[in-house]
């Protein structure tokens, strides 16, 4: 559709660009994006793509806004505490740009969804906070052949890259697999505010270079930022033969997801105990319970728990029977993350005394033994 | 032989906050063994019992994914230890 007077004046500045012009103007009002997590990644590149001019712009998350969010997630302010992120975004770019085309997706990504969703999209911006989400949306924007510009954050660093169909490796060819929790997040790690502002606007160009087909993506290269020594750097990688999902003989076929996945609300239910009430448990009380250490064999070997007992979180499942006689359950892991999904799980099965210990057996080594080797 | 290595956000808990440290040796698996001397438990945190990368832990020489450990580093190819983020 041709550019309208008004839309002419607000690219102005775009169409002075030879590169974009009007025809590129038209690329993006055509372009239908998708940005999946309205937190520090989403809130800059949603901001930016829409202002850009992209026409049909999404916003998946299902998640209400916190105080703890307004340090980084520019969508919101003080007034929107507790209320839909998604909403709260549509109305926000709505407000910056009215001519275009939001739509507010407030539900949880699965397997069961993600076709439907991503159908009525072309590009994917992953700003999510999981790794089961990042391993959904990567094999969902293969398998559906969306190009895919995926960024995360940690502390003060960043990396981002870019994935097309057919012209490069894809999210699991960097990491095949892994397990959730081995990766930190924000709300166990912190994060410099500004820090997801300079991802977010990377993945935004990113997406408005591959619409108007201008520029060299990131493809097959992660560009990593470090904000405290201010320096970008270009580390290459190549697409795997054995790729899972974009290889020669790819396993997974359909999006999936992955064992023991829980739901956003059924990992807020969780309970947890600080590392300090745990010991005065331990110690003092002599009361009865079980501490399940849910890492891998490896990690428990090199250093554990007095009495703790191995069960690694992929196999929590197969050990619902012992869990559910078991008494007062504590699940243990490196920094909460698994411990907090292994609790979640137990919950579902039943076991009407499960916990986890809060902040992981780091803040038991801060708080009660340095000596544990982590 | 010292070279130069960029240490990732998650594993500096190891170098006390430090982004870039210097390595001695002529091969990855000798950097890395030079590293858990200096900054002890660094190693495992990237390298499992069976002697393979862990999962979310990528580690490039120069701008390129080292495939293995045996990997030969020159002086002045930094190495980078990349670390799987999460974050959004």
């Amino acid at each position: 559709m041709p550019l309208s007077a008004g839309e002419l004046r607000r690219y102005s500045r775009h169409l002075s660009l030879a590169e974009i012009g009007v025809a590129g103007q038209e690329k993006l009002q055509a372009a239908r994006v998708l940005v999946i997590g309205a937190g520090g990644l989403g809130s800059p590149a949603a901001l930016y793509l829409a202002a850009g001019g992209i026409g049909s712009l999404g916003v998946l998350d299902f998640d209400r806004v916190d105080e703890s969010n307004l340090q980084r997630q520019v969508l919101y302010d003080t007034a929107g505490i507790g209320m839909p992120k998604a909403e709260l975004a549509r109305m926000r770019l709505a407000a910056l740009n009215p001519e275009l085309q939001f739509q507010a997706h407030q539900t949880e990504l699965c397997a069961a969804n993600v076709q439907g969703i991503f159908e009525n999209y072309d590009v994917v911006i992953d700003g999510s906070d999981r790794i089961a989400t990042r391993y959904l949306v990567n094999d969902a924007c293969v398998i559906y052949g969306k190009a895919l510009v995926s960024a995360a954050i940690h502390r003060f660093e960043g990396h981002a890259m870019t994935y097309v169909p057919g012209r490069g490796p894809c999210y699991r060819c960097l990491f095949p697999e892994m397990a959730e929790g081995v990766a930190p997040n924000c709300a166990e790690a912190g994060v410099l505010g500004v820090l997801p502002g300079v991802l977010g606007l990377i993945q935004a160009t990113e997406a408005i270079k591959l619409v108007v087909g201008i520029g060299l993506p990131l493809i097959g290269r992660l560009l990593t930022y470090d904000a405290l020594e201010m320096r970008f750097q270009e580390l290459r990688f190549t697409r795997r033969v054995d790729c899972a999902v974009c290889g020669e003989h790819p396993t997974i076929t359909a999006p999936r997801d992955p064992a023991g996945f829980c739901t956003a609300d059924e990992l807020r239910r969780v309970r947890s105990i600080s590392a300090a009430e745990l010991a005065q448990r331990i110690h003092e009380t002599g009361q009865p319970i079980s501490l399940i250490d849910v890492r891998e064999p490896a990690e428990f070997a090199a250093s554990h728990l007095p009495r703790a007992i191995n069960i690694p979180l992929n196999t929590i499942e197969q050990h619902h029977r012992q869990l559910q006689h078991a008494g007062t359950v504590i699940f243990l892991c490196r920094s909460g993350v698994r411990s907090r999904q292994a609790c979640a799980l137990a919950d579902r099965m039943g076991v009407s005394e499960a916990w986890q210990l809060q902040g992981g057996l780091l803040a038991w080594k801060a708080e009660i033994d340095p000596s544990l080797r982590l | 032989m010292a070279c130069t290595v960029h240490v990732a956000s998650p594993l500096r808990q190891y170098t006390g906050g430090a982004a870039t440290v210097s390595a001695e040796g002529a091969t990855l698996e000798e950097i890395l063994t030079d590293l858990d001397r200096r900054f002890p438990g660094m190693r495992f945190r990237m390298i499992d019992e069976q002697q393979r990368v862990r999962s979310h832990i990528r580690i490039f020489i120069d701008t390129h994914e080292a495939p293995d450990l045996k990997q030969t580093v020159q002086p002045q190819q930094p190495v980078h230890l990349l670390c799987a983020l999460s974050g959004g």
